[in-house]
């Protein structure tokens, strides 16, 4: 498929969402016209973990493989991951200030999201920090691995053990979702948007490098 | 050779475990009313409505109402400013201030409210 029909093709998906959410969203109990912050916040959140994910599993194949395009793939997506990390951060920030009356206030999510921004700043000062092509795939893939392991910890189980002031996650430990099914169809369109969206980048970030042997990523 | 790997993994992420649970008093702001006696600079006290009066100054320039924190106490919080939204119905409310003899004086409420997302009443 041509990438830049897929472009097309989910830019006006986005579209669509955003109508949706000025438009068909009703204004909620408690948060009114700012539940609409949620449709951008929860999916960059989300889309950053993903990114994550994908950034250790392919450091993964990297270091079975030993073939440099896991390592681009690796590498991009931890990049990706922390852009989509900065926006969840800057958007939750806006969000707190609105709802709870200040941008930052170390509030457990705040400090974990904190950490993880670190640990993957650290990922790329380590890339930068080694010339050598193989060896620099091979340190950073099991680097990608390791703060891998923490986002459990960070993202999922943390702020669920503390008293935070960030609303219980839709996806509750009670397995409910309580949400009108209009936002819940949102959402899940905003989500699908969103990670559509960073396939999309990942592949053309990945697409611009070439292999030495000469053949191409793009197919 | 897998198993070994795996082991590793599973020992560093023990290791992980292990050092937020070591650090855990840094992860979260939030103290009792006891810990923030002892506090030289402000403090975030986290608690609940103890009592549903909120009492209001007539310019609404400062409320006073009784915050019950997590070990059960409860302390008469002075805030100087208007009466943040939902705070009647908050969950959960931060304090962020200084205790002077006997009370709390707070420069900042943050509140949590219940996560709703069904449509408001009047739409």
């Amino acid at each position: 498929m041509n990438r830049k029909v897929i472009a097309v093709v989910i830019a006006i998906w986005i579209a669509g969402v955003m109508y949706a959410v000025f438009n068909l969203v009703p204004p909620v109990e408690g948060l009114g016209n700012l539940v609409r912050l949620a449709f951008f916040h929860i999916p960059v959140a989300w889309v950053s973990v993903l990114a994550f994910l994908v950034s250790a599993v392919t450091a993964g194949q990297y270091l079975r493989t030993r073939q440099l395009k896991y390592d681009w793939v690796s590498a991009s997506s931890a990049k990706l991951g922390l852009l989509f990390c900065l926006l969840a951060t800057v958007s939750g920030a806006v969000f707190a200030k609105l709802t709870w009356g200040a941008y930052w206030n170390w509030d457990p999510r705040q400090t974990t999201i904190f950490i993880l921004f670190l640990l993957y700043g650290a990922y790329l000062a380590l890339r930068s920090a080694i010339e050598e092509e193989e060896r620099r795939a091979a340190v950073a893939a099991v680097y990608a691995l390791l703060a891998f392991l923490t986002v459990p910890f960070l993202v999922f189980i943390i702020p669920r053990m503390y008293f935070s002031l960030h609303p219980e996650p839709v996806l509750n430990s009670v397995g409910k979702i309580d949400m009108e099914p209009v936002m819940l169809y949102v959402l899940l369109a905003a989500l699908a948007g969103c990670t559509a969206l960073f396939g999309l980048l990942l592949s053309s970030s990945v697409a611009g490098k070439t292999i030495p042997s000469g053949k191409g990523m793009d197919e | 050779m897998k198993k070994s790997r795996m082991l590793c993994l599973v020992v560093v992420a023990g290791f992980i475990a292990y050092n937020i649970f070591i650090y855990q008093s840094s992860l979260t702001p939030y103290v009792t009313f006891a810990q923030a006696r002892s506090a030289k600079s402000a403090v975030q006290v986290k608690g609940t409505l103890a009592t549903p009066i909120i009492a209001q100054t007539e310019d609404r320039q400062a409320i006073v109402f009784a915050l019950r924190d997590e070990a059960g106490e409860e302390v008469t919080v002075i805030y100087r400013g208007a009466k943040p939204d939902g705070l009647e119905q908050a969950t959960g409310i931060v304090a962020v201030g200084k205790y002077t003899s006997g009370q709390f004086l707070a420069d900042k409420l943050l509140v949590k409210c219940p996560s709703k997302y069904q449509g408001s009443v009047n739409k």
